[in-house]
């Protein structure tokens, strides 16, 4: 009888559900380490100077509190290599090595109790005095300062100036999108433990092969000597990439204490320390023919970066390869803030690039009269014009036009501001999107054993779920590869003990995940085979298991991206659609629908894709809705300061949402076909749903977030006539 | 947070004993308003005396018709109950359309009146602010004040009373009574309870040290047809309204005879609207009418630098309100 196996494509629920429900899952504040002790990190409360005096006293006598760590009596650490260096998910992280302060908020010391209470308690008597400076936080003020952070920065071919020329129609715009934070449900948080040189840590990490490297390089010991764990990870949205000073902390104060240390950050510090998606402004230049033929394309980036590393997030990823336009030009430049170093955040550089460009070619359409749908397609190709390669699969305009019938664009309202529904007036909208599929190597081990006539496997590998759905997907990998049920299959991540992985981020792990997991599965089938002398035959892993007489056996596996896939361009596709109702005089507007359509290669769950899906589309809208962090322009904190402040959607806020995956195997992509999904789910949906706003109003929302006081402030567009 | 002691009362003389005998004892509701400040190190009691549990638990009817509600009643079973939401449905719109329904669950109608301003200076204890820190300066009088006042502040403190429970207690025109130290009470009517900043911002209302709330009483039943509660804001729940407007009409023979009309998210108080009232008394519930009542309600309105916004918002707010209330049936 054949088993039911459930391999890849099939819908079926998340391995490790049960454990998450029943709290079985341990995340990494959750660990039982014994003997622990907690940290909590101080956070200064100036934006710019120098510290000149720390008094400890009063916090150190109170009960329970072991150690209050600040500049004066850290060890010292290894440092950058260079002046202002670009951080990476690799890069070391010193903290606590000296009085400087460069923004509001960062680490100034960590007091070290028996419990979180105490050191909770004990932070608040720590006196720290500081000499204070006037902090730059704002934009006005330091436009002079910006630079060109790399050579990457700039990217250019033809010549805008003279595409802009030659069209008929163009447009010089500018879109500002504010500083978002990531705020993945769970807190940072790590236990470490120092002993014999060596450091064991359970840290929430996205990358924790890249972890190691970082702590390698700021405590100088081997990588050998540092094991980083993080089975389950309560969401990162880019956070967790790189290892933040917490983590720093936790180890020195464990080294100092002799015992392990745990540090969980809090909902505030979440804001200060644990990156940001920094604030952009984004200016746009189209010009275009008559027919809607792009002759130019511009896009300039001013972004900032902290006083002391540099982040760049790339806006203009998408402009430079999503349209066929031969002139095109990509800049890039930064201020340095007194604000924390940005980092990535959830699809960074094309969620925030393709508000900008997306919200323009609406524009375009609109200046040009033509069927916003139909100006994407006219300039749609299937050579990637950045740098010559076809795409490997582009079904762009089938994302475009499924959509488009699905969601019934041809009733949309065709002049802005003529629908109306009682008080409310009714918009659709739509925007193109495109993520690089990228790949990095990937290895895993699966290890038979035979039990009661039963085979089961184990996999195992240092990737990470970030809530993504990882452990099932490598469980569906697994249970096809192998030809057993996925019931017998037992999935263990992140551990930099198991082969190596690159971790969770840029939406590459499940193309490489899986595909490391499917080499394994058939190197493990082949050696069988092999011993068993059926080279070539199609037996079951059970008669294999018997034929060599084994009850056990293991191996890796590690697939690369392939030498074909080199002369391609790849990327997913998608297109999104919104319809929204705005309430004709109170500046209040309710989202109705959402249509997603994407082209992702194969899709391994549609479950758990549908779930990505959904949460690009609630972060999208999110962007749209409230999402912004203030900067108080006098004294450079941060004003929203937790949940209450920083307004991320509700489900009330959200409508009826329908995802679309177009059936797809890019079998250049890499051996299984699989490319990523999680980015491309919130690209460009803020400006559907910004383009839906215009369609139901004449008003252009040229800055994110739309918050009431925007709608009821923003002037109806020129030239469109209100037919009220 | 910082060491306190703890306090739990068998009865309202015990409660008010203990916070007699210490200056920093403060009484705990929910706990959904205190228990934050407390960990922002805004709030530092030193004795916690939980009055939740306190039998003012009641919905009675009174001899003139009026309600009156036990303030240590939960926000969501004063909403739910069925007296209130028949005779006052728009006290219950308005309080379910506070917070979340987690935190209606536990929030007390007593802790609710006493929910402080959401200024975010007022709560990040290195920043300058009169109301948290007296002399100190305010924060927000030249910095981020989009969503402060534009009634009735003054150069000490320009923050706003941020509930909606009190919005819709102000058009109904509610009383609070309180049960003093000494024993006894008083009944003091909503629009008294709470006050303007002047030069004492640190003082939200004229409540007493060691004063506990116990009962709101309401007025003979009042708009039970025509009533709404809008709350424009940031996000669809859990959010703080950056305007709201209670809104009653009564209608006699198809004019307006008695109004009630009140403003949340503008002033340091419940904004209770006279003049636009006055002025709607004895007219035809008009789409007109209702819009001049709107122009009415904003015109004294003084903006802060970031704030103008509300005073069109205001406006339609108003109209809407009236508008959506006559409708309703
Ligand atoms: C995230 C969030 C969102 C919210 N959104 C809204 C909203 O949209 N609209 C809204 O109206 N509210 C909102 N709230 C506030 C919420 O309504 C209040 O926190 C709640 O009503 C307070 O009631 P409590 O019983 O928990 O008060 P507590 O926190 O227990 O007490 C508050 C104050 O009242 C005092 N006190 C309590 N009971 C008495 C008494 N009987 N006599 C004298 N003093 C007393 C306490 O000492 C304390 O000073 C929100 C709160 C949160 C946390
Ligand atoms: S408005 Fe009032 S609460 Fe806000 S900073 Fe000024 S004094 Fe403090």
């Amino acid at each position: 009888m054949k088993k039911l196996i459930a391999g890849t494509g099939d819908a079926i629920s998340r391995v490790e559900g049960p454990l998450k429900v029943t709290g079985m899952a341990k995340y990494a504040s959750e660990f039982p380490v014994e003997n622990k002790v907690y940290g909590q990190g101080i956070n200064s409360t100036i934006a710019r100077g120098r510290i000149t005096a720390i008094d400890t006293a009063e916090a150190l006598r109170q009960p329970g509190v072991l150690e209050v760590i600040t500049y004066q009596n850290a060890e010292q650490l290894g440092g950058y290599d260079e002046e202002m260096p670009a951080i990476a998910t690799d890069t070391p992280m010193p903290a606590l090595q000296g009085p400087e302060v460069h923004y509001y908020g960062e680490y100034v010391g960590l007091v070290v109790a028996e419990t979180l209470e105490q050191a909770q308690y004990a932070c608040r008597l720590v006196k720290v005095d500081y000499a204070a400076e006037e902090p730059n936080v704002g934009f006005e003020g330091a436009r002079d300062s910006a630079y060109k952070p790399s050579e990457r920065s700039d990217y250019s071919r033809g010549d805008l100036a003279a595409g802009l020329a030659e069209a008929d129609e163009q447009l010089d715009l500018t879109y500002i999108t504010p500083i978002e934070h990531h705020h993945p449900m769970e807190l940072h948080a790590v236990i470490a433990t120092y002993e014999n040189g060596k450091i064991d840590a359970y840290a929430s990490q996205q990358m924790v092969e890249n972890s190691v490297k970082t702590l390698a390089k700021t405590f100088q010991i081997p990588e050998s000597d540092i094991r980083v764990r993080a089975p389950f990870v309560g969401g990162g949205f880019g956070s967790k990439l790189n290892t933040e000073r917490h983590v720093i902390m936790a180890i020195m104060a464990a080294k100092m204490i002799g015992r392990p240390v745990q540090v969980t950050v809090t909902r505030t510090q979440m804001f200060t320390n644990t990156g940001l998606r920094q604030r952009n402004e984004q200016r746009m230049r189209l010009g275009a023919k008559k027919d809607g033929t792009l002759t130019a394309l511009g896009h300039d980036t001013l972004s900032h970066t902290s006083t002391y590393e540099q982040y760049q997030e790339q806006c203009g990823t998408v402009s430079k390869m999503l349209y066929a336009t031969p002139n095109n030009q990509i800049t890039h430049r930064l201020m340095p803030l007194n604000l924390q170093t940005p980092f990535a955040m959830r699809a960074p550089g094309e969620a925030t690039g393709s508000f900008a460009l997306e919200s323009a070619l609406d524009e375009l359409a609109w200046k040009l009269q033509l069927d916003p749908i139909d100006l994407r397609i006219k300039n749609d190709t299937q050579v990637d014009p950045s740098n010559g390669k076809p795409f490997s699969s582009r079904p762009f305009v089938e994302c475009l036009r499924i959509g488009a019938e699905q969601f019934g664009w041809a009733d949309r309202p065709l002049r802005p501001g003529s629908r109306r529904e009682g008080n409310w007036l009714v918009g659709y909208g739509v925007s193109g999107a495109s993520r690089a599929s990228p790949y990095q190597e990937s290895s895993a081990r699966v290890e038979l054993s035979l039990d009661g006539g039963e085979v089961y496997a184990k996999v195992q590998t240092g990737a990470t779920d970030i809530g993504t759905g990882t452990y099932t997907i490598l469980a569906q990998t697994a249970a096809e590869y192998l030809g057993i049920p996925v019931e017998r299959i037992t999935v263990e991540l992140g551990d930099t003990k198991f082969p190596d992985s690159p971790g969770s981020g840029g939406s590459w792990g499940a193309a490489s995940f899986s595909n490391g997991v499917r080499v394994a599965c058939q190197n493990l089938l082949d050696e069988l085979r092999q011993r068993a002398g059926k080279e070539g035959q199609d037996v079951s892993v059970e008669t294999l298991l018997l034929d060599n007489e084994l009850a056990t056996f293991a191996a890796e596996g590690t697939a690369s991206r392939s030498e074909e896939a080199q002369d391609y361009s790849i990327y997913s596709f998608g297109a999104n659609f919104a319809e929204v109702w705005v309430d004709k005089d109170t500046g209040m507007y309710r989202i109705k629908r959402m249509l997603n359509v994407g082209a992702a290669g194969k899709i391994l769950n549609p479950k758990t894709a549908y779930g990505q899906i959904i949460g690009g589309l609630t972060m999208g809208a999110g962007m749209v809705i409230a999402e912004q962090t203030k900067v108080e322009p006098n004294f450079g904190n941060f004003i929203t300061r937790s949940f209450a402040d920083y307004h991320v959607p509700v489900n009330l806020d959200l409508a009826e949402i329908d995802v679309i995956f177009l059936p797809e195997e890019d079998k250049i992509a890499n051996a299984m076909g699989i490319k990523g999904i999680g980015e491309l789910g919130i690209t460009s949906v803020a400006a559907s749903i910004a383009n839906a706003l215009f369609n139901a109003t004449g008003k252009r929302f040229r800055e994110l977030p739309v918050t009431p006081e925007r709608v009821l402030t923003t002037e109806v567009e020129a030239g469109v006539l209100q037919s009220r | 947070m910082r060491p306190f002691t703890y306090r739990y009362p068998r009865d309202q003389r015990e409660a008010l004993t203990a916070a007699a005998a210490e200056a920093g004892a403060k009484y705990l509701g929910g706990g959904t308003n205190l228990l934050d400040l407390m960990k922002e190190d805004v709030e530092r009691p030193t004795m916690l005396i939980e009055v939740a549990d306190l039998p003012h638990q009641q919905v009675t009817r009174n001899a003139d018709g009026g309600f009156t509600i036990g303030a240590m009643l939960s926000n969501s079973a004063t909403a739910n109950y069925p007296e209130i939401r028949t005779n006052y449905p728009l006290l219950s719109m308005t309080m379910l359309a506070a917070a979340t329904a987690q935190i209606r669950n536990m929030a007390t109608n007593g802790g609710n009146l006493l929910q402080r301003t959401r200024c975010p200076y007022f709560y990040e204890t290195s920043m300058p602010c009169n109301k948290r820190a007296p002399g100190s300066g305010c924060g927000a009088l030249n910095g981020m004040n989009d969503n402060h006042a534009v009634f009735g502040w003054s150069e000490a403190c320009v923050a706003t009373y941020p509930g909606d429970m009190a919005v819709a207690l102000t058009a109904l025109g509610a009383s609070v009574t309180v049960q003093g130290l000494d024993g006894t009470a008083r009944t003091l009517p909503i629009s008294d309870f709470y006050r303007l900043p002047g030069d004492e911002p640190e003082r939200d209302n004229t409540l007493q040290p060691g004063e506990l709330i116990t009962a709101l009483t309401l007025p003979a039943p009042a708009f039970p047809a025509h009533y709404y509660y809008l709350k424009i804001r940031e996000r669809s729940s859990y959010a703080y309204a950056l305007v709201s407007v209670a809104a009653g009409l009564q209608l006699d023979n198809g004019t307006i005879s008695q109004v009630g009309l009140a403003m949340g998210g503008v002033a340091h108080k419940p904004w209770r609207l006279t003049e636009a009232e006055a002025f709607l008394t004895g007219k035809a519930p008009s789409e007109e009418n209702f819009a001049e009542a709107g122009v009415i309600a904003m015109r004294e309105a003084r903006p802060l630098e970031h704030n103008e916004y509300k005073l069109p918002m205001g406006e339609k707010a108003v109209a809407r309100a009236l508008v959506q209330a006559y409708a309703r049936n």
